[in-house]
């Protein structure tokens, strides 16, 4: 399988082109953009009811996912996320894990298990609002996103960022939830919540956020009269 | 300090790189991403204005603009550091010299600046200036040489030569040179016509210098948009 990021960073779109027979893509269900008219599309619940459910109530994602086999090689697969953005692939190694926030998973190959995890990811709650997937395994990752996505590689002394400009970071990193500068920052600095991580990796950055756009629009909306 | 705008036009980001010890003013909330040894200090700059009563005075009036209450100043500690800074709404930035004459600023477009530039609020003649758009205008100018001032704006950023005369429309206005002088005008010669066009009122700069204009009208945008979402109650 081969892929490649076309229209970055502000409307990207992903083609998959599948090598041989058998080859699968996991793509969100209505993620699908174009593709080849012999490609097999199976729709499932992926992990059962339960999993599905809990990556749909906890994960923003979809109850359904659809599959794609490839039934001859070359056949081809355009995939996109549903907001103006930046699209990013990871090629997972087995080894390290990767967080995604809410919403911003596009597609996967099979080897690729997506689970909403809750370990350590507490401090998330209640702050921005985060509930993450996790997705481990092997095999390519594809995360879209809210404006740009810039990935940031975390050293040891460490990085910050705000928490409605977290698109996803790998597994290996720790962090902590904080308000920067204490109280009075919070109040008058503008800056809410902001996570600090440590360690080895890297932290994909969104350089938009859609609350900022929703935040803006809202008093445009006309307003209904009470009677 | 440098800066690299990165993800342009639409998504930029602006990556800021501070020298050990280098400081930053930026607009709350504009911080999405930072070094863990930038130290962030929320507070009315030191460099506003003269005296308490002149920061009181200057403070009340960054929040008559409509821009917050404070500013943030951000500090690269025992070595050098990076910010990474936004905007709410997708469009381009610029990070520019201050010219000798000061800039004036349309209040949203502000994002950040070097230490030693004093922003002001204008306000008298200009409180109809952007009628019914909530927007101020902020008077940014250098107390040294080699000042800067990082701007973004709703969509693309385009940079306009004044020579003479300029009709600008007001919801497209980022910032002028401060030496342009400019009064308010009808779009076209009769008040009908001026309704009818849908430019209502104009911006007439004069003078030699640049204007600096965003290619969206946030506020023709949110009109737009928002009447197609449902009614809000508060």
């Amino acid at each position: 399988m081969q892929y490649q990021i076309r229209q970055q960073p502000n409307f990207s779109i992903a083609r998959v082109e599948f090598d041989q027979p058998g080859e699968q893509l996991i793509v969100e269900a209505s993620a699908m953009v174009a593709r080849d008219s012999d490609l097999e599309m199976k729709t499932q619940m992926r992990g059962g009811l339960m999993g599905a459910a809990k990556r749909k109530l906890l994960g923003g994602e979809s109850l359904f996912q659809n599959t794609f086999t490839a039934t001859q090689p070359g056949q081809s697969l355009w995939v996109a996320p549903p907001a103006e953005g930046d699209m990013h692939v990871v090629e997972m190694d087995g080894a390290t894990p990767i967080m995604l926030s809410s919403g911003n998973y596009v597609a996967s190959g099979t080897g690729v298990n997506l689970d909403t995890s809750f370990q350590g990811l507490k401090g998330f709650f209640g702050q921005g609002g985060f509930f993450m997937l996790r997705a481990s395994g092997t095999g390519p990752l594809f995360m879209g996103s809210f404006g740009g996505i810039h990935p940031v590689r975390v050293g040891p002394s460490g990085y910050i960022v705000d928490n409605f400009h977290i698109v996803g970071f790998t597994g290996g990193l720790s962090f902590s939830v904080r308000r920067i500068g204490g109280l009075k920052t919070f109040l008058g600095g503008g800056e809410g919540s902001v996570c600090h991580f440590t360690g080895d990796g890297t932290v994909w950055v969104a350089t938009r956020a859609s609350t900022a756009l929703i935040d803006f629009l809202h008093p445009f909306r006309i307003v209904q009269s009470s009677n | 300090m440098q800066c690299e705008l990165l993800y342009r036009p639409v998504s930029t980001i602006a990556q800021i790189r501070l020298e050990a010890g280098e400081q930053v003013l930026v607009e709350p909330g504009a911080m999405v991403g930072m070094s863990t040894n930038i130290d962030m200090k929320t507070g009315i700059p030191a460099g506003a204005s003269g005296g308490m009563l002149g920061k009181i005075a200057g403070s009340v009036g960054r929040l008559l603009t409509g821009e917050s209450f404070f500013q943030n100043t951000f500090t690269a500690q025992n070595g050098p550091g990076e910010l990474l800074l936004t905007h709410e709404l997708p469009g381009d930035m610029v990070w520019i010299d201050l010219p000798p004459s000061g800039l004036k600023v349309q209040s949203t477009a502000y994002i950040a600046c070097t230490t030693h530039v004093q922003m002001q609020a204008e306000l008298g003649g200009y409180r109809t200036f952007f009628s019914g758009e909530g927007l101020f205008v902020i008077n940014a100018t250098a107390s040294l040489p080699n000042q800067k001032i990082l701007l973004g704006a709703f969509g693309g950023i385009q940079k306009m030569p004044v020579d003479g005369h300029l009709l600008i429309d007001n919801g497209h206005l980022v910032a002028w040179d401060g030496n342009l002088s400019f009064n308010l005008t009808k779009a076209s010669r009769g008040w009908i016509s001026s309704f009818l066009s849908r430019e209502g009122m104009v911006c007439r700069f004069t003078g030699q210098g640049n204007v600096w204009i965003q290619t969206r009208n946030p506020s023709e945008y949110g009109t737009v948009v928002g009447r197609m979402l449902p009614p809000r109650t508060n």
